[in-house]
């Protein structure tokens, strides 16, 4: 049984599943939840539908005032009227992914099987399986082939899994800083955050929530790791420098003397406040694990018969998701034969580049969007 | 229309599968599209992508001279050059390139050596006449960085081992069968169909 309902605790609205849900790991979920929020209004033909992908911290609230950080949403310059992915023309559908902390069934909520909270006895997901998770809330909102769907990161991830599982029910795909698989390096990255917050005591194997606790140093910290590797050394150099913090000397102590030490305390604080820290650890583990070039391969006719069109795109300074890993999605899909773009976006502000004001960047998608035939 | 995109429709049947190398903004496989040929194009130019991408064409962006070696071999049924071997790095290693991922290459150019244009360059004196492409062009800022002619066109065919199937007289659109070319000294614009078989 499945029904959608308004969401009694954000904007937007929760499709409720009563069945089980067969992951990856070949284990169930028996009752999930999908949060999520639309833009615009579906055509009576249903073909001017869009789906956004977020990203590791994002949420479902690209567009419009953010109900979580009550600013601007995480893609306004990219989703809204008159946007590049403009809500006058499309009708834009965002949901909370599979293991996240925003409304979408997560570590955090009650296992029904126990009617405890699941904590680390939440089944390991993947990234197919929140796609798993994105195609049922398509099939409820009964639209056959979505116009696009589109995202940066983690949800470029999202984006290619979405072509290769399920290439009858998607007209584009839009990849941003993305790559066919999770690097070494990224992987790394991603350990020394879980790390930090499965050594912090706060954590409590997963179970805090009980406690009354929260591992707040453990994933500021795995924060201020990450938040490095979103920006560039250049970045780094031109907003900060070597400034001191609201001071003329060093203070030969270890408290915050630089100007992007603060910066750094300050992005890993903010982000305890509205992340949970076993949704990171959840995530992080499903970017790990991802890999989707074999499956491209297996269902490489459909994607051709479909006569999917695929964008790609990266950023000049992007060392996270580097311009090779961008062109090796574009070397394979050259290699199937498939309908592929590729543009690379001069930027120096890194990764996050994706989420900030990049007009190049904008006009490539809107310009690739136009040319999309419904 | 430009002359040699008229040819190059005649020569390449449908179905087929081209990447043509230097699009501009997608007038030629635009017009390949419309006739069932799949093409593909690579632009430097970010504008000029983006123009391609406003209509539905496929393109990637990139430096011909760093990004050929990223395409799958075997892809391509046709890669073209036109009015752009002259402004490539290292024509020989690309079209060594092209040959392993496409089975035929078409490419145009401007012969440098026609009777006109040499006879420009003795009565001036100056390479700017040579290795103009626009207007403003003079030989320090000229893309033509390789002049070349028709004769030199033919030799690197042979080195590369590739096979001249016919060559145009763009101008006068005839056609050159059997090992015969547009003449040296006449000709002011050539295209050649090559096959790596």
């Amino acid at each position: 049984m499945r029904n959608i309902t308004e969401n009694p605790d954000y904007p937007g609205y929760l499709l409720k599943c009563n069945e089980s849900l067969h992951l990856d790991s070949g284990k169930f979920i028996n009752e999930f939840q999908i949060a999520y929020q639309t833009y615009g209004k579906l055509n009576e033909q249903k073909d001017n539908a869009i789906l956004i992908c977020h990203a590791l911290t994002g949420d479902q609230f690209p567009a419009e005032e953010s109900p979580i950080t009550k600013k601007n949403g995480w893609w306004d310059l990219m989703v809204g009227p008159d946007r590049p992915i403009d809500t006058n023309k499309y009708f834009v559908i965002c949901s909370n992914v599979l293991g996240g902390c925003v409304g979408t069934t997560g570590p955090n909520d009650i296992n029904p099987e126990t009617s405890k909270i699941y904590g680390m006895d939440f089944p390991t997901i993947t990234i197919r399986d929140m796609v798993k998770v994105q195609k049922i809330l398509i099939d409820e909102l009964k639209i056959k082939k979505l116009l696009s769907v589109i995202g940066g990161s983690m949800g470029a991830m999202q984006v290619l899994q979405w072509a290769a599982t399920y290439p009858d029910s998607v007209k584009s795909i839009i990849s941003i800083a993305g790559s066919l698989k999770h690097s070494a390096q990224n992987i790394a990255f991603d350990e020394a955050g879980r790390q930090s917050i499965m050594l912090d005591p706060s954590w409590h194997n997963g179970h805090y929530i009980e406690k009354n606790e929260k591992p707040e140093n453990g994933l500021s910290v795995a924060r201020m790791i990450a938040h490095i590797t979103y920006l560039s050394e250049k970045a780094f150099q031109n907003k900060f420098g070597r400034n001191l913090q609201e001071k003329k000397d060093l203070s030969f102590g270890f408290g915050i003397d630089f100007q992007v030490e603060s910066y750094l305390r300050y992005q890993g604080r903010a982000f305890v406040d509205r992340f949970d820290a076993n949704s990171y650890l959840y995530m992080t583990r499903a970017m790990d694990y991802f890999d989707v070039s074999e499956e491209i391969h297996l269902n490489q006719e459909k994607i051709i018969n479909n006569e999917i069109r695929f964008l790609v795109l990266s950023f000049t300074s992007d060392w996270l998701f580097p311009t090779r890993e961008s062109k090796e999605i574009v070397s394979l899909l050259n290699s199937i034969g498939s309908n592929v773009s590729f543009a690379e976006v001069v930027s120096d502000r890194g990764h996050d580049s994706f989420l900030l004001d990049e007009p190049q960047f904008f006009r490539v998608s809107e310009g690739f969007l136009k040319g999309i035939k419904k | 229309m430009r002359s040699d995109y008229q040819i190059i429709l005649d020569l390449i049947p449908q179905n087929s599968k081209v990447l043509d190398i230097g699009c501009s903004d997608g007038e030629l496989i635009s017009l390949l599209a419309n006739k069932q040929v799949s093409a593909q194009g690579v632009e430097l130019n970010q504008e000029k992508v983006i123009s391609c991408l406003g209509k539905g064409l496929d393109v990637i962006h990139g430096d011909i001279n760093l990004m050929v070696e990223d395409f799958p071999y075997n892809q391509f049924d046709y890669c073209i050059l036109t009015q752009t071997i002259q402004a490539v790095q290292k024509p020989d290693v690309l079209l060594n390139t092209l040959k392993k991922i496409g089975k035929n290459i078409i490419v145009s150019f401007n012969n440098s050596a026609r009777l006109s244009k040499v006879t420009r360059f003795l009565l001036s004196g100056s390479f700017d006449s040579l290795l103009k492409k626009a207007d403003s062009d003079q030989w320090y800022n000229t893309d033509y960085i390789h002049p070349c002619s028709i004769k030199d066109f033919k030799k690197l065919a042979k080195d590369l081992n590739l096979k001249i199937i016919s060559t145009f007289d763009v101008v006068n659109q005839k056609k050159f069968i059997d090992g015969k070319i547009p003449s040296n000294l006449f000709c002011k614009e050539v295209l050649f169909l090559l096959t790596n078989e």
